[in-house]
């Protein structure tokens, strides 16, 4: 391979996302005129919030090695317990805006479960997780009983709905915490211990890191994030609902994996997520715009995680790397 | 000031139904390098890991400046002031050196869980700097050279003198194998320099270095501590007869006609080359012809292996088997053309640990093994026992997991899965003897010449000199990814000194 | 002896006439196949997280509750998964079929005949629902599926149009929330939908997608409408009142809710809430809770015997079309109570089964 290729290529697996972002929104945008307009783009970032924040947890439990799958089930419960205690039209609760901490509380309790499941009884995170949102799914339907509550606190509504300086609340929320993983990330003990334990974790425990309490950390950490992102979406649609993350799961892997982040752990960062969130909002929104059947939308994605996949091993791909 | 810093009394270890360690007794006083020798499997590095808090011990005492103490951890023990460097590679790919210098043990380089990053670099080059190394604190630890990694590596073991207030204490295990004379002489300068300031047990196959170094020097032998002397009244023989009980030539006496060398060309290439890795690299090797390839790292020899065995594909240039031009696509296609590979990283590339000893034998040739429908173990067992035996391997049984042996017997399980198929035409061998005993040496370096003399054309690249000139018929040297010299043995014997000159 | 036999004979005689006109008296009462303990009634549905479905479930415990066998009532729910429900039902089957009622809410068209075949096989009692089916009929051969209640999608969607169409003017774009479109009812909704909107050219079509019957999906969907459609949009049309509402959310996060009529179907709470309130404009109820009972009411009148066996019923009411009621502001209030059982006992009746009926569905 010519050097001038390589070297294109190699500038391509770091910017992947970044390109594939681009060149969906250059395409879109010429597919439609009303899809780069200032009124969309506030759309997008508001459709982005909640899939960024879930991407935010996400991003720190891949990268230590482990993986999620309990924020269907976390979403569904903290989003009842959210409702049920806020201003709603079933329980005489009426806690405003600590209703966000709670919930964000209630989801790190359930991440910690996680942190102990894995590292106590050492059950592997992917079975660890997928039984605890069935209980959290459990929780959120014994919670909801027959009727959905339905929330009334108006200022809160208010804010999940509207926009500050023109730009939608629940974004800014979520930038927001896009900033502080990317301090705890970069600037912090937590963030590159848990970095090392994803990339050689024998390593970590030999050299005195006490690996099992930073698993435990960002099981935790990925939890809040999920309990916040439920509250969120509840304040916004106006509900508590078993449903409500429904989906989110696959689409939050999606996006850290096409944001560069290894399955396989030992790599990867929140800016990297960010803009994998974006690229898969960009992509749903725009087919909307195109009128484009929501199966094409599935299959694109495929598509997108594929070469995004195949650009980040594009520099390693010689003969003897291990795929597995 | 107690006469004596770290002291070990009774020490004894069992793994599985093995004793790897039986009542050993060693004494480190302060201000001194200990050296530490005896073949493999003798119980080096499970001493030093107890020492270091890995593992701890089923008997004895670990007594500490004049008080026992007892690790739970590692960091019990490195907050003590006891620093270990492994003998395998035991950095961290994804970060900085800066990080892996101070893993855990970060000191005011971060403040209330908040890295400063500054602050980091400045603790790391420190350290760096000591051990006469440029490369930057900030540099991506997997951008690293196998031996920039071993500094590294030393580096992180000697930070642990910031964490104490009082003499630390150095374990080091192998901390040269992997280097070249020019890192070989910083360690050693920088082993020196520390006996004003701490205590060092230093562990070495490399006798020369172990004497020049070591105040005194413990011998061990299937567990035990079998002798204490002091460095200045031993030489190496001496030093080799404590270990085996008795003298080793490691000269091997060699056929002055060579019959076996036949005349006729099994692998040859010409004008080889892959970019940045090395350049027109012509060779021509013969039926039953060892051939040696010497150079410093970075010199392109590893690569030159890789290539002959398809791992990564030259750029330009032929190559030929047997008078025929092949190219190969990748090592299956490789060992189908008869060509065999022993790596030099054993652990990770030579042998799958999980497996049994025997299962790992078979590995490369499995088609010959299999009955009608499934493996025949039988034969499997009977194949490997006889390997077991003709290499000496040192194992319980031919199922032990490979993982549990020592790493010499690990690289005669590795060479063995080449043999025990069909001989094979080509067989090449990158740095075999490193990490390996006297004894293990001999063995290989004896299998080697009797391969050659059933025809095999053996292509070998080797860490040492002298036993490069022990075993081959051929020296290539090479530099900067060139051929810089060319020997024949039998005509023209080249000096250590001579080759030295090529290779830098 | 002659004369005692003459007598005993005309007594003998006397007493057959007696018994066969007390037989001819005795009403068309068929035999009670099943010990009422032994009747099981089973509710298969999708999921219970919707309030429509909520209410299915409701009025099938309630109709338990009301002929004392709540204790034999199950709900079987197949989270969206038709294989599932199919599986589920062979699953229970495997005891008590004979005297096990199925009120079947179909996930989608293929699972109609696996599952009537099912009861066929069995001896189990099956009530379905919605899906129409032209090559599928109870009264051709399937003794044991008692029978369809159809709704008239197309007539629903008709109707819903309607309102909207009325409460826009007559003019202006409209954008639709399309359920489903694998099952009957969004199909024939939203053709419904088209034939209204073929009789008013002053209505057009902007833009139609499928969300899933589900709200959070119509949201962000409705909200790209707005950004690209901005002040064309006059009406929205969903195809069921969830997605009715969560098209609702995103007019309220434009600032919009309550000035630009929103249709739905289903009639659940919030959608009649909503209509109270003036942000939605109507939607049309097939009354869940009676569809959710009326199926379990007809299997325990057949296996009771108090209704005759289904084959020898008329065809119109073994395939039926069930009445539908449109809620706007009118009678919203009217119907945002929660039922009593009183309303429905007497539907429930054995022989007031079809009370609800409005014609043949085939």
């Amino acid at each position: 391979m010519s050097g001038g290729v390589a070297a294109v290529l190699g500038g391509l697996r770091t910017s992947g996302p970044l390109l594939a972002l681009l060149a969906l929104t250059v395409g879109f945008a010429l597919a439609d005129s009303g899809f780069a307009t200032l009124a969309n783009l506030r759309i997008i970032l508001d459709s982005a919030a909640v899939p960024l924040v879930l991407a935010v947890g996400m991003t720190f439990v891949i990268r230590q090695g482990s993986i999620d799958l309990s924020i269907e089930g976390l979403m569904a419960a903290c989003s009842l317990v959210f409702a049920l205690a806020v201003a709603n039209d079933r329980t005489q609760f009426d806690l405003g805006w600590l209703g966000l901490p709670v919930a964000a509380a209630v989801g790190a309790v359930f991440g910690l479960a996680n942190g102990l499941i894995v590292t106590r009884l050492r059950v592997p995170s992917f079975m660890a997780t997928l039984g605890l949102g069935s209980i959290g799914l459990g929780v959120a339907m014994l919670l909801s009983g027959d009727q959905p509550p339905l929330v009334r606190d108006t200022p809160l509504r208010q804010w999940a709905l509207g926009q500050t300086f023109g730009v939608p609340n629940l974004a800014l929320a979520a930038a927001a915490c896009l900033a502080g993983g990317f301090f705890v990330e970069q600037f912090t003990r937590l963030g590159r211990y848990s970095y090392v334990v994803g990339g050689a974790e024998s390593v970590a425990r030999v050299s005195g890191i006490n690996v099992d309490f930073y698993k435990v950390v960002v099981f935790a950490f990925a939890g809040l994030m999920a309990g916040l992102a439920a509250a969120m979406e509840s304040a916004r649609l106006g509900l508590g609902h078993v449903e409500i993350g429904a989906g989110q799961m696959l689409g939050t892997i999606t996006a850290v994996v096409i944001g560069g982040t290894s399955l396989s752990g030992g790599s990867g960062s929140v800016l990297g997520s960010a803009v994998g969130v974006l690229a898969l909002t960009v992509l749903a929104n725009g087919m909307v715009f195109v009128g484009a059947p929501p199966h094409l939308e599935k299959a694109i994605q495929g598509a997108i995680v594929l070469v995004a996949a195949v650009l980040a091993g594009w520099h390693v791909r010689d003969r003897l790397r291990i795929v597995k | 000031m107690t006469a004596v810093a770290l002291r070990a009394e009774g020490l004894s270890k069992r793994f599985g139904d093995t004793d790897a360690l039986r009542d050993v007794t060693l004494e480190v006083r302060p201000c001194e390098v200990v050296g530490l020798v005896g073949e493999n499997g003798a119980g080096k590095s499970t001493l030093l890991k107890l020492l270091a808090g890995v593992i701890e011990p089923d008997v004895g005492q670990i007594i500490l400046r004049g008080a026992p103490v007892r690790w739970r951890k590692v960091r019990d023990a490195a907050d003590a002031g006891i620093g270990m460097m492994f003998q395998e590679p035991s950095l961290i790919p994804g970060i900085s050196v800066a990080e892996n210098i101070l893993l855990a043990h970060e000191g005011p380089g971060i403040r209330l869980g908040i890295v400063r990053w500054r602050k980091l670099f400045a603790l790391a080059r420190a350290w760096l700097v000591k051990l006469g190394m440029t490369i930057s604190p900030a540099a991506a630890t997997q951008s690293l050279s196998f031996s920039e990694r071993q500094l590294v590596a030393f580096a992180r073991a000697l930070a642990v003198e910031a964490r104490t207030r009082e003499a630390p204490i150095l374990l080091l295990d192998e901390p040269t194998s992997a280097l070249d004379d020019r890192g070989v002489a910083a360690v050693l300068q920088t082993v020196e320099a520390l006996r004003t300031r701490a205590s060092v047990v230093f562990v070495s196959h490399r006798l020369e270095e172990v004497l020049r170094v070591c105040d005194r020097i413990y011998v061990m032998k299937d567990g035990r501590c079998l002798a204490e002397r002091e460095a200045g009244t031993l030489t190496v023989e001496a030093l080799e007869q404590l270990m085996v009980g008795h003298e080793i030539s490691t000269d091997i006496a060699r056929d002055a006609a060579r019959p076996h060398v036949a005349a006729s060309v099994c692998l040859e290439v010409r004008e080889l080359s892959r970019r940045d890795k090395y350049a027109d690299v012509s060779l021509a090797l013969r039926h039953g012809e060892v051939m040696g390839i010497a150079g410093a790292a970075g010199s392109g020899c590893e690569e030159l292996c890789r290539t002959l065995f398809g791992i990564d594909a030259p750029q330009s240039g032929t190559m030929l088997l047997e008078g025929r031009t092949v190219a190969l696509r990748d090592p299956a296609d490789a060992v189908a053309h008869g060509i065999g590979y022993v790596p030099a990283e054993r652990a990770s590339e030579g042998i799958i640990g999980a497996m049994s000893v025997a299962a790992n034998m078979t590995l490369a040739h499995l088609a010959r093994f299999c009955g009608r429908w499934a493996i025949d173990r039988r034969r499997e067992q009977d194949v490997a026992e006889r390997w077991i035996e003709r290499l000496r391997i040192a194992t319980p049984s031919a199922t032990t997991r490979a993982s549990d042996l020592s790493g010499g017997n690990q690289q005669k399980v590795a060479l063995a899965k080449w043999l025990v198929g069909r001989r094979p035409r080509v067989l090449i061998l990158d740095h075999p003897l490193r990490g390996l005993d006297v004894l293990a040496r001999r063995d290989i370096l004896e299998t080697i010449r009797e391969l050659a003399r059933d025809g095999v054309g053996i292509v070998i690249v080797a860490d040492s000199l002298d036993e490069l000139l022990a075993v081959s018929d051929t020296v290539v040297v090479m530099r900067d990814g060139r051929v810089s010299a060319r020997y024949s043995i039998a005509e023209d014997r080249p000096t250590r000194q001579a080759i030295l000159e090529s290779m830098v | 002896m002659r004369q005692e036999l003459a007598e005993f004979g005309a007594a003998a005689v006397r007493l057959v006439f007696a018994l066969a006109l007390a037989g001819a008296a005795l009403p068309a009462r068929a035999q009670a196949l099943c010990e009422k303990s032994q009747i099981r009634l089973v509710n298969s549905m999708r999921e219970i997280t919707q309030p429509y479905h909520v209410n299915l479930n409701k009025g099938g415990r309630m109709f338990a509750r009301w002929a004392g066998l709540e204790d034999n009532y199950v709900l079987q729910l197949n989270q969206g998964d038709s294989d599932k429900q199919i599986a589920l039902m062979r699953s229970i089957l495997a005891t008590n079929p004979k005297c096990t009622v199925f009120n079947v809410e179909p996930n989608a068209d293929v699972v109609m005949k696996p599952m009537v075949d099912t009861a066929d096989r069995t001896g189990a009692w099956i009530v379905t629902h919605w899906v129409l089916n032209r090559a599928l009929h109870p009264f051709e051969g399937h003794d044991h599926w008692i029978a369809h209640v159809a709704v008239n999608s197309q007539a629903v969607g008709v109707a819903v149009s309607e309102q909207l169409v009325a409460a826009m003017g007559g003019k202006g774009g409209i954008v639709a929330l399309q359920g489903r479109l694998d099952t009957d009812p969004a199909q024939k909704r939203f053709a419904g939908l088209k034939a209204v909107l073929a009789k008013h050219p002053g209505v057009t079509l902007l833009a139609e997608q499928p969300a899933n019957w589900d709200r959070r999906a119509a949201f962000p969907i409705m909200q790209a409408w707005l950004a690209k459609y901005g002040d064309r949009i006059r009406g929205v049309w969903a195809a069921n009142d969830d997605m009715a509402l969560g098209a609702l959310e995103a007019l309220r996060a434009a600032g919009l809710a309550g000035r630009i009529p929103v249709v739905g179907v289903d009639g659940i709470p919030e959608a009649i809430a909503a209509i109270d309130r003036g942000e939605m404009t109507a939607t049309v109820s097939s009354d869940a809770f009676y569809q959710g009972s009326i199926g379990l009411a007809m299997g325990t009148c057949v296996l009771t015997g108090q209704a005759p066996p289904p084959q020898t019923w008329a065809k119109e009411r073994r395939e039926f079309f069930l009445r539908v009621v449109v809620i706007t502001k009118d009678n919203a209030a009217h119907h945002a109570k929660e039922p009593a059982v009183d309303a429905y006992a007497g539907e429930w009746r054995c022989d007031n089964l079809w009370s609800r009926a409005t014609g043949p569905a085939f």
